[in-house]
């Protein structure tokens, strides 16, 4: 391994068991039993043999139809789901912006809320708090903090998820569709910051069907097609292949 | 630099531990906003939550308590004092399991330890039970019942209480993520196991045969070392601490193993 590695996946294979018929309760399950039927299953990989190496401060876009398997694999980098085989190594702080407003609790106000999910981010409750003021700036709803998040429009959810989980410089940013998220100004605001981020050296994965962000912001480009690795290289090659 | 390495990983049951001690705050700001959520709306919120084993005692007492007058003196302080144990155990685990089967759904978008929905469960309950222990404190004054120093005593039984109800909730949680019907068939079986446990009568009023069987429920245990310091206002025997401190540490460790085994499977199966 390269010593300024940052993202490695070497044969990572993601397998969902999907059972023929869905078996979710032991009563069923039991029924089954005493009927001696056994209970088939078929095997289904979301991710299939991938392998590929992101070098520290490279932005890689990631590509595909719907289903290729664009998610499962931020999910499995970012450590939501183990992969069936192979391995994924990582190299630095990931800051995964997978679902914004995944991690947030409705009832609570905006303030409450930015400690919350601070914390499923795994920061403490304390370094939260010396970095609430920037937090809530950057994210532009400072009239609204102290009132509960379900008053919020999902635009104002998007921002304050945006400005918790990238307040601090990632080693590694995953970016899926958050781009879209947000007024105009929001968005011009929270790309000039992945941009800023890139420039002073952190990895970034963006997954996005908009060619012409992955062709502004990327590099490299990774084309999934059903679980497996299309094409890697360079953005305008695979951009113009794919494209056809 | 902090590395991942899906290869090179530590036991679950060990890696899982450390883990929850890195994301400690998010299990208290959890517990936290559990209680925040149900008290903030209403100013008698701890009142609700203490109403009802409170109503559950005034009519069994008015029910029951002139049949046990003989056999157990203070009848509403021995009611109370078990139903608290009781509804602590059963109500931890019931809520844990529930938020694991039903609101899990953060797990599979995001990386926390898997274990922090269970353990947030159990450090609210253990939070009720003893607001609810302040409540069952007035009571007993109320109704000129003795406080003696026993009652120094409820801080171990509290942990014995603890450990049990994690442990199985742990148990009953990954069973629940793999079969749903798990809540609805543990809600059947504790109803059954009330009525088969001396919460509201005492353990003298079966009959031979059946209270031999009460050794293997293990609520028993557990229910006498915290009513016995409150209601009969000495410590619970040697051997009966010793038995309920192992029921819990098997239950911790048997619910730790299974549960962090199988946490790999939740962001799959939830």
């Amino acid at each position: 391994m390269m010593e300024n590695t940052a993202i490695q996946l070497s044969d990572v294979t993601v397998r969902f068991r999907i059972p023929h018929e869905k078996i979710p309760t032991l009563q069923e399950y039991a029924i089954r039993w005493l009927k001696r039927r056994s209970v088939s299953f078929t095997d289904f990989n979301a991710l299939n043999n991938v392998s590929f190496s992101i070098r520290q401060g490279e932005t890689v876009g990631i590509i595909g139809a719907n289903g290729a398997g664009k998610s499962t694999l931020l999910k499995v980098i970012s450590r939501v789901i183990r992969p069936t085989h192979g391995r994924v190594f990582l190299r630095g702080r990931i800051a995964p912006l997978l679902e914004l407003g995944a991690g947030f609790d409705y009832e609570m106000t905006g303030r409450e809320n930015i400690f919350l999910n601070g914390a499923v981010l795994g920061f403490s409750r304390k370094d939260i708090a010396s970095r609430l003021d920037r937090i809530v700036e950057f994210s532009g709803i400072d009239d609204f903090i102290d009132a509960p998040i379900r008053t919020y429009s999902s635009g104002m959810v998007a921002r304050l998820g945006f400005a918790i989980a990238t307040d601090i410089q990632p080693d590694i940013l995953i970016v899926d569709e958050i781009l879209a998220v947000g007024d105009a100004d929001f968005q011009k605001k929270s790309a000039a910051r992945i941009l800023r981020y890139h420039d002073s050296g952190s990895t970034v994965l963006l997954v996005s069907h908009n060619l012409d962000s992955i062709k502004n912001l990327c590099d490299r480009v990774i084309w999934l097609e059903h679980g497996a690795i299309k094409m890697v290289g360079w953005v305008d090659d695979i951009v113009k292949q794919y494209s056809l | 630099m902090l590395e991942y390495d899906s290869a090179k990983r530590p036991p679950p049951a060990i890696d899982e531990f450390f883990q929850l001690i890195r994301y400690r705050d998010l299990l208290f700001l959890m517990v936290e906003n559990i209680l925040k959520n149900r008290y903030k709306r209403s100013v008698l919120g701890v009142f609700w939550m203490l109403l009802n084993p409170l109503l559950q005692t005034i009519v069994l007492s008015v029910a029951f308590g002139t049949m046990f007058k003989s056999s157990l003196p203070s009848y509403a302080v021995y009611l109370l004092a078990g139903l608290l144990a009781w509804n602590f155990i059963t109500q931890t685990t019931q809520y844990a399991m529930s938020t694991m089967a039903y609101g899990g759904g953060l797990l599979k978008r995001i990386y926390i330890p898997r274990a922090t929905y269970i353990i947030a469960a159990v450090g609210n309950g253990l939070v009720n039970l003893i607001v609810s222990i302040g409540a069952l404190l007035v009571i007993v004054i109320f109704l000129h019942h003795k406080i003696t120093w026993a009652w120094l005593f409820l801080p171990v039984s509290i942990m014995i209480l603890t450990i049990f109800s994690l442990g199985l909730a742990l148990l009953l949680s990954t069973a629940s993520v793999f079969f749903t019907d798990t809540v609805d068939i543990y809600q059947v079986l504790i109803q059954a196991l009330f009525f088969l446990t001396p919460i509201m009568y005492p353990p003298s009023i079966l009959p031979s045969k059946l209270s031999q069987l009460l050794v293997f429920n293990p609520f028993v245990v557990l229910i006498e070392i915290f009513r016995i310091p409150i209601h009969a206002n000495r410590l619970p025997d040697f051997s009966l601490v010793v038995s309920a401190a192992s029921l819990a540490l098997i239950a911790l460790v048997a619910g730790w193993v299974l549960f962090t085994s199988k946490a790999d499977q939740l962001a799959y199966r939830l």
